[in-house]
């Protein structure tokens, strides 16, 4: 059974006036995406000018109708980590460039192909039926952002915030207390943005901050924290198949709500310590840049990359930054962030 | 009491541009694969033909700065003595061993007149 089956059924998004059209046969592959990108649904989108993404079920890597040329680069890899009960974002990867498409083979979870400069992307997906939504986002996801890429709006692993016009992102591996901070934020009225994916465009004169608002993803340890999460109820907290952190939507819990464009003010980068009492430590742009790199930037086509580091060299000229000593006041971190903010006019 | 070092922004090898005469010689220029940016002082690069990204302290960032392709190694190194208090031969000891690693990684390119 061939996997290019005609598509089904059509999905239509847009993104910051990007049109998206995201087309599959298969239930499995829709619902994921259709959850991912809920604030961006459309019924209808210039379809000239749209991004194509084209998603496939297929039952075995035979199935899937890859023929490379022989100028295939290797770009980057990870295979030191096993498919078989990881995390999404620790699945084992090949990145290799094949003139101007960009080829991701995730293993047993699919092939994706990339083609930016035309906007269009394929994934082969391998058994979805048995995959869980979670690694199906992330896949979509990372298809997206890099079609995004090519249209000028640039996301940046962090979470963000928007408190009365003025941005706030928090960027960072986990472990390093970047959702936590968040949550104290936003139970203090801060309004959501992203947990995670942010998007940064160049409006010019500065650089707009944009929210791409998903569901924010907890573990237990960062629950115990927040009555609110820990009292929350089950059909608010919800548990995730097949991973193991629990998701939430930032306006079920918090009355603030989904934040709008805002210009980024403050760059947090925080650290975890073992002290009473958080503090905040001035750092110089450079190094704040050269810490905003590893969480943004990819080099897969250079010239899409040089206007990428432009961006964000704008971003960290315009804001403040940061390096946050987390300590155990995690409810009272919005004293120590909100007086830096009333301060930016 | 040593004389006074320009803090290198890599670590050191082997100087390969031995003497004054060479150093005359050599023009320096940033290759076009690299795109850099000068804050507070401090100079963040990132290669774009492999991705990996740099910083230059201070001087290494005036170093950088001067690598414009019409300047020679004597030129910058009479730059950096104009600039810092350090000895001609120091300057041009810490000078040849960045622009070594520069030129090593791939960031800088060396051209003989």
């Amino acid at each position: 059974m061939p996997v290019a089956d005609p598509p089904k059924t059509e999905y239509l998004f847009s993104i910051y006036g990007t049109p998206v059209r995201y087309i599959t046969a298969s239930s499995h592959l829709a619902a994921p995406v259709e959850e991912l990108l809920r604030h961006f649904r459309r019924d209808a989108i210039e379809e000239t000018t749209s991004l194509d993404v084209q998603f496939y079920a297929a039952q075995d890597r035979s199935e899937i109708p890859l023929a490379l040329s022989h100028s295939v680069r290797h770009l980057v890899s990870r295979t030191d980590v096993a498919a078989e009960g990881g995390q999404k974002d620790d699945w084992p990867y090949v990145v290799s460039q094949d003139g101007g498409r960009l080829l991701i083979d995730f293993a047993d979870a699919g092939v994706f192909v990339i083609d930016g400069a035309s906007g269009r992307a394929e994934g082969y997906l391998l058994k979805p039926e048995r995959m869980s939504d979670n690694l199906i986002e992330y896949l979509f996801h990372l298809t997206l952002i890099e079609l995004l890429r090519h249209q000028r709006l640039y996301t940046i692993h962090a979470t963000a915030l928007e408190w009365q016009g003025r941005g706030v992102l928090i960027p960072g591996n986990s472990g390093r207390g970047k959702t936590t901070s968040f949550i104290s934020l936003l139970r203090a009225g801060y309004r959501y943005l992203s947990d995670d994916h942010p998007l940064i465009r160049d409006a010019g004169g500065h650089i707009e901050l944009l929210s791409f608002p998903i569901k924010i993803n907890v573990t237990d340890e960062t629950i115990a924290f927040f009555p609110e999460l820990r009292n929350a109820p089950e059909q608010v907290l919800q548990r995730q198949p097949g991973f193991h952190k629990r998701g939430f939507y930032a306006e079920e819990v918090y009355s603030a709500g989904i934040g709008t464009c805002c210009k980024p003010a403050l760059v947090l980068f925080p650290q975890v310590v073992d002290a009473p009492q958080s503090h905040l430590e001035r750092i110089s742009r450079s190094r704040a840049l050269e810490l905003v790199l590893p969480q943004a930037l990819l080099v897969y086509d250079q010239e899409v990359a040089r206007r990428e580091f432009q961006v964000l060299t704008k971003l960290v000229q315009q804001v403040d930054c940061y390096r946050l000593h987390f300590g155990r006041d995690i409810l009272d971190l919005p004293k120590l962030v909100t007086p830096l903010l009333e301060q930016v006019c | 009491m040593s004389e006074p070092s320009l803090p290198s922004a890599l670590p050191p090898i082997p100087p390969t541009i031995a003497d004054q005469a060479m150093g005359a010689r050599t023009v320096l220029r940033q290759s076009p694969d690299v795109q850099g940016t000068t804050m507070d002082g401090e100079t963040v690069l990132l290669d774009l033909s492999s991705g990996r990204y740099y910083t230059l302290n201070r001087v290494g960032s005036i170093i950088w700065e001067q690598c414009t392709g019409d300047k020679t190694i004597s030129d910058i190194q009479a730059i950096l003595c104009d600039r810092f208090d350090v000895a001609p031969e120091r300057a041009l000891d810490d000078l040849v061993t960045l622009v070594n690693d520069l030129t090593q990684e791939g960031l800088l390119q060396q051209e003989r007149r």
